[in-house]
């Protein structure tokens, strides 16, 4: 299989809902609860998270 | 619901907004995940199996749509993610696995006990751990094929045979 990629350029500090099909960015809000509104009757699609800005500390996940 | 194609399941790796190394994307085993409580629930919600984590860990503004009051928990545990002490609150919920499309009409459910996070600083990530995920399927991750199956938590026993603790 082939990774996925998604531009996120222009969606710094929103919250993104991605096509799982194409891994294209295809609603975004800067609010959680807007964006799980807005994603209802969409099917194929999942909301990923905020995309930090290029100046924030980069997290990582994990507590091994 | 749909009819449910059998596992395995397979998952491309999926780019990681949060996070590059060297200057290059990180790419990550995401699985599609909805939460459901009562009669609510919130769809279409980006997994992140982590075989590090303990537990299933999500934000606790998602709480607020599933109309769990975070008050009337089940126990309550710090942990140490992503260099921060958080805390959970626990509260079992239902959990819905989708197929790799996505399809919200498609999934496989069971319930485990969630720890709702403040600040949780990817608030649409669900991070799937031990207890909770990796209990339920049998996860295999392959950087180098660039993807992730989830199968029948049994099949590991069937592949190597049960593995006793010397």
């Amino acid at each position: 299989m082939e990774a996925v990629r998604t531009d996120f350029t222009g969606y710094e500090g929103q919250y993104v809902a991605i096509d799982a099909r194409t891994g294209r960015i295809v609603l975004a809000n800067e609010d959680l609860l807007a964006l799980l509104e807005e994603v209802k009757g969409h099917d194929h699609v999942s909301v990923r998270g905020r995309v930090p800005y290029a100046d924030e500390p980069l997290y990582h996940f994990g507590l091994g | 619901m749909a009819d449910t194609p059998p596992l395995p399941w397979l998952y491309p790796y999926r780019e990681d907004a949060q996070s590059l190394r060297l200057g290059q994307p990180v790419y990550r085993p995401f699985v599609y995940v909805s939460l459901a409580y009562g009669d609510q629930s919130v769809w279409n919600l980006d997994g992140l199996i982590d075989t590090g984590a303990d537990a299933v860990l999500a934000s606790s503004l998602l709480a607020v749509p599933l109309g769990i009051d975070l008050d009337d928990n089940e126990g309550e545990q710090d942990h140490g993610v992503g260099g921060r002490v958080l805390t959970a609150r626990y509260k079992t919920v239902g959990l819905h696995l989708h197929p790799s499309d996505s399809s919200q009409g498609t999934y496989i459910e069971w319930e485990a006990q969630v720890g709702f996070v403040e600040s949780w600083h990817s608030d649409g990530l669900v991070l799937l751990g031990s207890v909770g995920f990796l209990d339920e399927f049998t996860v295999t991750a392959s950087r180098f094929a660039q993807a992730v199956a989830v199968e029948d938590r049994d099949a590991f026993d069937e592949r190597f045979g049960t593995v006793l603790s010397a």
